[in-house]
């Protein structure tokens, strides 16, 4: 029987560790992506990840069962991610590149996707996080002003200009068509 | 070359690969988050036991400074009322887990096998020898001792050791001829 998530958080306000496993599975990715969109770091994401589970199971008793559930843990991952990133001492890193292209394998749709990759992943985390919770999670503008804790004013500023560094980042790659300065 | 209305589109194919990328290192992890949970019921604060059970609200800075000797009995009497009840064990040949420690007042074990809440260990005739057998069906299971209270994660008896989020945890195979 699949239990509805409703369920699943009384279960594990009762202590089901089991109950949370499962929301564990159901939203590891998505919390994965809040906390990389801030971290930057695949390495950082995934203890963040991990830690913002915990720290949302031992704070579950906070959460208004009225709220959307997904939003209430988001913003528990972007607390736990900001912490993280306040605490680190090393410079913001680039992510690794995934692979070491071979020069022969290198066709302009693979140039076009590493270049898009560097220039937003190139973003400050200001303009990184908003615009990777729009377009990894599909949030809306409110949402995403709750999870990072702006106003929906300063979300939409910030999705702007960020899509604007983009777009600059990849003119000066020779990448993109039509960019208005 | 790409036109502007396409940017939205690859920064979308962009995400979903790293989606698709830290699929790997997600693996396994409800099982980290529960065994870290457990091991932080086990070691719960004393204040935090306080305010679990009397619903207090104030600083706790306020409450350990009003009330040293209060919370002392009181943690005495609360780690007391909320030991765990023991869970009946088959009688079957099974997996045996054992501890020597003739210091120790209270052994548990905890693992994959009961969601991280500890099974205690006992040890009837006081030679400092803890032991529980657990029926367990085969496969691999990770796996702590709790002693008095602390995480104790290397069993000389395991088939090999773990470490994940600062701590180890040891690894039985069971039933399955060993580890891979």
């Amino acid at each position: 029987m699949v239990l509805g998530e409703l369920e699943l958080v009384q279960r594990s306000l009762e202590g089901d560790l089991e109950a949370w496993g499962e929301i564990v599975r159901r939203y590891k990715e998505a919390v994965f992506g809040v906390a990389l969109a801030i971290l930057r770091n695949r390495a950082d994401a995934e203890d963040a990840t991990q830690e913002a589970f915990i720290r949302a199971y031992e704070r579950l008793h906070y959460y208004d069962l009225s709220r959307k559930f997904s939003t209430w843990l988001f913003t528990v991952t972007a607390n736990v991610a900001k912490n993280m990133l306040r605490k680190r001492r090393r410079p913001d890193p680039q992510p690794p590149p995934d692979r070491i292209p071979d020069p022969a394998e290198v066709v302009w749709k693979e140039e076009l996707h590493q270049a898009v990759k560097e220039a937003v992943w190139s973003l400050p985390e200001s303009y990184r996080a908003p615009l990777i919770l729009r377009y990894w999670h599909e949030m809306d503008l409110a949402e995403i002003a709750q999870v990072l804790g702006l106003r929906v004013g300063t979300v939409k500023t910030r999705l702007h200009r960020g899509r604007a560094l983009v777009r600059m980042h990849l003119a000066e790659q020779g990448v993109i068509h039509d960019v208005v300065q | 070359m790409m036109w502007s209305s396409d940017l939205e589109e690859r920064i979308r194919e962009v995400l979903a690969q790293e989606a698709e990328a830290a699929r790997e290192g997600l693996e396994g992890l409800e099982e980290r988050v529960m065994r870290a949970i457990a091991q932080r019921a086990a070691r719960p604060s004393l204040w935090r036991r306080l305010k679990e059970r009397w619903g207090l609200g104030f600083s706790p800075r306020w409450a350990l400074a009003g009330a040293a000797s209060l919370a002392l009995i009181l943690g005495f009497v609360l780690g007391r009322m909320f030991a765990p009840s023991p869970l009946p064990l088959s009688a079957q040949a099974g997996t045996l887990f054992a501890v020597v420690n003739p210091q120790a007042h209270s052994v548990a074990v905890m693992g994959d096998f009961s969601a991280w809440q500890p099974i205690p260990l006992s040890d009837p005739d006081g030679d400092g020898i803890w032991t529980a057998v657990l029926d367990l069906p085969p496969g691999r299971y990770e796996y702590a001792f709790l002693v008095d209270g602390k995480w104790v994660g290397q069993d000389p008896q395991a088939d090999e050791y773990v470490r994940s989020f600062g701590e180890y945890a040891s690894v039985r195979y069971v039933g399955t001829g060993g580890g891979a």
